[in-house]
């Protein structure tokens, strides 16, 4: 016990950084237990970029918001939460029947004509700091736009969430945490491609107790 | 030295009248103080009333509108402006006939009274409170436009003139017929004050530049406009208002000139905002042709709330709301990816999925999110009242801070996301595919409804996994052809 309790304060001294705890001082719960034991600091980053990269749309990648969704829309100083460029119609009674409220909810579709309108409305989003919570459908962003993604996260104090394809996984990405969901028997299975100050791995995750 | 205040005193007495003299003394020794002409429309043509008022106001500041026909100006100051009342009153029959509407005209020392005589309609000019009396003795009561039955009740008492009227004792007159018309009355013949509300012309920002050469780059037509959004910038700084809409107009040597149109979420008076925003619209816009002047129009300037900045940071913790930054961001997008891009959602009560939910628009409001969903029944019912529903739905809006609990099906499980329109599958031996074969799920929900409005449904809902794992919200048509659809993806 003595090596350990002396290792420990030696540890508390303030020239030590360690990898688990760096920096992140706010995350938020994501509503699965076993999704926030692998999480650095316990959920997901309160500030900053989340990429998920999924085979296909809608194998559940969503669901695994809608607690984090929920929790945000309806805190007392609650700020909005933006969709941009859904694929579809976000269906609204289904979202209130798990808890989001909807006031909170803005959805901005960029027209097709004109370019990069979507990405530009993401980071627009994200830096105003009028939004808690952005998500943004299948943007082709280049590396360096994900880089000002993430600083506009930042510095907007805000979670944004970019829904990419599975072969964006070979890029490179600046975003503090990136990861694959993939259907699975139970519910998803998450896979950690990255996460700063994390560990990887894989978590499968049973939507349905969570979920409903 | 004694003499001298002497001769001030004897100034004075020789100015004094000059200074009657000059408000139409040739008529009557002008003893009321205040001097109005009532105007009765008797038709307005193609003008309105404010037009007429804004008209008008050359005459003098104080002009009151009486809708929907009357006119009032109190005109003693100006009288000898205009070459007495006759010229006042001609120059006032030309302004009318300019803008193409027909009027009386009289002349009283109290408003009603002018007003009153101008709608009888017969020569009045009375510009002494002591002769006013007399001279509407003999009026009918119809021009003071009293309800029919006080006409009524009053005619079968015999009495059919205002001088009648005014003989009634004046306790039972006020419990017989109502105060309101003994107050009437006594503001008819100057007994007590009768305050009006003074017509304040509704001003737009309107400038127009000639450029010297004609201009094709964006970045420099904006740069020709910023003289005039400084104009703008002073405009309602003058006025401590802000402006909702700002157009500019763009004209062109052949083709019809470009117009760019900018709506705001809340009132904005900061200029570099207003230059940045017309930038981005300016941005979008294609121009056919080089530009040879620019015009910029505001709507009409609202009243701005002014408040003190937080000492916060929006969305720290005790924080103030984000009210002004999200006002800022709608603004942001919808300057750049136009107005309907960007909504908000809302449920509708009714068991239809596609008229389950609407679009509305979104909410800006500072006011603090939904507290517990325990405690915010109230508060949800009242905010359903600000949000104003734009799709057509069943029926009412179901209070959204609410809607947790409110969501009439909330038991039955629903798809995250819903097709625009449900998608048609393909079927083999009568069993729906979707890139390849489907995995049914779960239990059959029935929808049939819908046959009061024209828009009747009847429909079997499943839920199948494809051959990827996506869970999917399908159909069956109850009627004939009994086909397929796909309608939701669970997310």
């Amino acid at each position: 016990m003595a090596p350990n309790s002396a290792l420990a304060r030696l540890l508390e001294h303030p020239g030590i950084w360690r990898g688990t705890s760096v920096a992140r001082t706010e995350v938020l719960s994501s509503g699965f237990a076993a999704l926030d034991e692998r999480l650095p600091g316990g959920g997901w980053p309160r500030n900053g970029l989340i990429e998920i990269l999924t085979p296909r749309f809608g194998v559940g990648e969503l669901p695994l918001f809608l607690p984090v969704l929920a929790a945000l829309t309806s805190a007392p100083m609650a700020r909005s939460a933006v969709w941009v460029s859904p694929p579809l119609e976000p269906f609204a009674p289904a979202l209130a029947a798990h808890g989001v409220a909807l006031e909170r909810v803005l959805v901005v579709r960029a027209p097709a004509a004109l370019k990069s309108g979507a990405l530009w409305a993401f980071e627009q989003s994200l830096v105003s700091g009028a939004c808690d919570f952005v998500m943004a459908w299948d943007q082709r962003p280049r590396p360096k736009q994900i880089r000002r993604l993430q600083l506009a996260a930042e510095q907007g104090r805000a979670l944004g969430v970019l829904f990419r394809p599975l072969q964006a996984a070979r890029e490179s990405s600046h975003a503090a945490l990136r990861m694959v969901v993939e259907p699975s028997e139970l519910g998803v299975r998450v896979n950690l491609l990255k996460s700063k100050g994390g560990v990887r791995g894989t978590v499968d995750l049973n939507l349905t107790a969570a979920g409903s | 030295m004694a003499s001298r205040p002497l001769r001030t005193t004897e100034a004075r007495v020789v100015r004094l009248p000059t200074s009657l003299r000059s408000v139409d003394s040739r008529r009557a020794p002008a003893e009321a103080p205040e001097l109005w002409v009532g105007a009765h429309i008797r038709s307005l043509g193609s003008a309105t009333l404010e037009k007429l008022a804004t008209r008008v106001q050359r005459f003098t500041p104080r002009v009151s509108l009486v809708p929907p026909d009357g006119l009032l100006l109190e005109v003693k100051g100006s009288l000898h402006l205009f070459d007495g009342l006759e010229g006042l009153l001609r120059e006032f029959q030309s302004d009318c006939r300019t803008l193409g509407a027909e009027s009386a005209t009289a002349l009283a020392p109290t408003p009603l009274a002018a007003l009153v005589a101008a709608r009888f309609g017969e020569p009045f000019a009375v510009t002494n409170k002591a002769q006013l009396i007399g001279r509407l003795t003999a009026m009918p009561l119809a021009p003071l436009r009293w309800p029919e039955d006080v006409v009524e009740r009053l005619a079968r008492m015999g009495v059919r003139t205002i001088g009648q009227t005014l003989r009634l004792p004046r306790a039972g007159f006020a419990r017989r017929f109502g105060p309101e018309h003994l107050a009437e009355l006594d503001r008819l013949t100057g007994r007590n004050a009768d305050l009006r509300h003074h017509f304040q012309p509704r001003e737009r920002f309107r400038r127009r530049r000639e450029l010297t050469y004609e201009m094709e780059n964006n970045d420099t037509i904006l740069a020709a406009l910023a003289p005039m959004l400084t104009d703008l910038g002073r405009f309602l700084e003058l006025r401590q208002a802000g402006i909702t809409e700002l157009e500019c107009r763009l004209r062109h040597r052949h083709a019809p000139p470009s117009v760019c149109l900018l709506r705001l979420a809340a009132p904005q008076a900061n200029v570099a905002r207003l230059t940045e925003l017309l930038g981005e619209r300016l941005n979008a816009l294609v121009l056919p042709e080089p530009v040879r002047s620019c015009e910029l129009r505001s709507g009409l300037p609202v009243l701005r709330e002014l408040t003190s900045n937080p000492l916060w940071q929006p969305g720290e913790y005790g924080g103030a709301s984000a009210g002004s930054e999200s006002s800022q961001l709608l603004e942001r997008l919808r300057s750049r990816l136009g107005y309907e891009a960007v909504y908000g959602l809302q449920v509708l009560q009714g068991h239809r999925p596609e008229r389950a939910w609407a679009t509305c628009e979104p909410m800006v409001a500072s006011a603090p999110g939904p507290a517990s969903p325990t405690t915010n029944g109230a508060a949800g019912s009242s905010r359903t009242d600000a949000l104003a529903p734009r799709g057509a739905g069943d029926a009412v809006a179901v209070g959204i801070a609410a809607a947790g609990q409110r969501v009439p099906w909330a038991a039955f499980r629903r798809p995250l996301w819903l097709l625009p329109t449900p998608e048609l599958l393909e079927e083999l031996d009568g069993v729906p595919r979707r890139r390849g074969a489907l995995r049914f799920f779960g239990d059959v929900e029935r929808i049939e409804t819908g046959w009061w409005d024209g828009g009747e449904i009847g429909r079997d809902y499943y839920t199948a996994f494809d051959l990827y794992g996506v869970q999917l919200w399908i159909f069956r048509e109850r009627a004939d052809p009994h086909r397929w659809f796909l309608h939701g993806v669970f997310g």
